[in-house]
């Protein structure tokens, strides 16, 4: 009995994964700054969304849950980073995202990427989530700011992206 | 590129990874088995070496204790020994501070709060050890040419010129340049802090 609820909860976080994995693909990569790096970031927060699976309680939806996992795991992983001295080895590389094919869109997100690195960590937060056309409500849920400050700080946001765009 | 064109690039990116990637149980068997404490573990080597040395060097003046034959340098070694202990204490304090363990069940401010603070004290701890490293130095300098030096009084002085000065330039250029890096880090942090808390 034990055993099938497990092997159960096993199959339903890996579908989850499956269906969520461009999600952690997104964040993992705008949080760093080279492949192997992302790689051990996306290894992480599958790791502790693992680990924490039984806590996911279905009062927001699961990628709502998994942004606030990610982007936590994410900002741990900050302070790590800055100070590693050695990376793990590559047969401890369990996640290795493929290239895209695409080319075109390949040059895009790292165009996006490069505007976004240069905002600072709550604006970043902010505009993953935009970007993945969540609600004000949602945003302001996940962050654990205020709904109407979420629309202040998007509209500014959206206003520095904008110029930066143009001067590029 | 407009922001509409970052938001088509931010699904299409997405849907890419979603074809193409397969997560399947073998791979969450394998890093479930895995540890993945053993990386942060490395992180702290540089740290855990440095302080080997120091109370290392540490207990060879106090072996040699009795050679300090004066009220003074006797003062010297116990404020060496002291500052050798101290330095790599405040080290491990601030590496073990990055240390803690994730709380998913925060929101991503407070997250975010929490990683500013830790930041910022990892900065001026830092800051502090640079800074005691100069009165380290020259105590330092003081105990080698009295516990090594066998030579006339004259090569002593010579000697102890030539380190201060070096000693001093090497550690003078290195901690302008690490007080730089962290005055700037601080600000960032201080900003991002503050507007957090607004």
């Amino acid at each position: 009995m034990f055993l099938y609820l497990f092997m159960d909860k096993k199959d339903t976080f890996i579908k989850a994964i499956n269906k969520n994995i461009g999600l952690i693909f997104k964040v993992s990569s705008i949080y760093t700054h080279n492949n192997e790096d992302r790689n051990d970031l996306s290894q992480e927060i599958i790791y502790q969304l693992w680990k924490s699976f039984d806590s996911f309680q279905q009062k927001s939806s699961l990628s709502t849950w998994m942004y606030r996992v990610a982007m936590n795991v994410a900002i741990h992983n900050l302070k790590m980073t800055n100070r590693k001295v050695s990376t793990i080895p590559l047969d401890e590389q369990f996640i290795n995202f493929q290239d895209i094919d695409n080319s075109e869109i390949e040059k895009k997100w790292e165009l996006l990427r490069r505007h976004i690195e240069s905002l600072n960590l709550l604006d970043k937060g902010i505009i993953i989530l935009y970007l993945d056309n969540k609600s004000h409500e949602e945003i302001a849920h996940i962050i654990g700011i205020s709904k109407s400050n979420v629309g202040t700080k998007l509209s500014r946001i959206k206003e520095k992206l904008k110029k930066q765009i143009l001067n590029s | 590129m407009e922001l509409d064109d970052f938001k088509n690039t931010w699904d299409e990116i997405g849907k890419q990874v979603e074809e193409k990637q397969n997560f399947n149980p073998k791979i969450l068997n394998k890093m479930s088995k895995s540890k993945f404490n053993s990386k942060l573990q490395k992180i702290a080597i540089p740290e855990i070496i440095a302080s080997i040395i120091c109370v290392g060097s540490a207990i060879y003046i106090g072996f040699q204790f009795n050679l300090l034959d004066t009220s003074l340098f006797k003062f010297i070694g116990v404020s060496t020994i002291l500052l050798f202990i101290l330095l790599p204490a405040i080290s491990l304090f601030s590496v073990q501070q990055l240390y803690k363990s994730i709380d998913i069940n925060k929101s991503y401010a407070e997250t975010l709060k929490e990683f500013a603070v830790q930041k910022m004290k990892f900065c001026k701890l830092q800051k502090l050890n640079i800074t005691m490293s100069y009165p380290l130095l020259a105590l330092l300098m003081i105990l080698v040419t009295k516990l090594f030096g066998k030579h006339t009084n004259d090569e002593n002085a010579y000697f102890m010129i030539f380190g201060f000065c070096f000693g001093y330039v090497v550690l003078l250029f290195f901690s302008k340049w690490v007080f730089k890096k962290y005055n700037g880090i601080i600000q960032q942090t201080e900003d991002l802090l503050n507007e957090l808390t607004a």
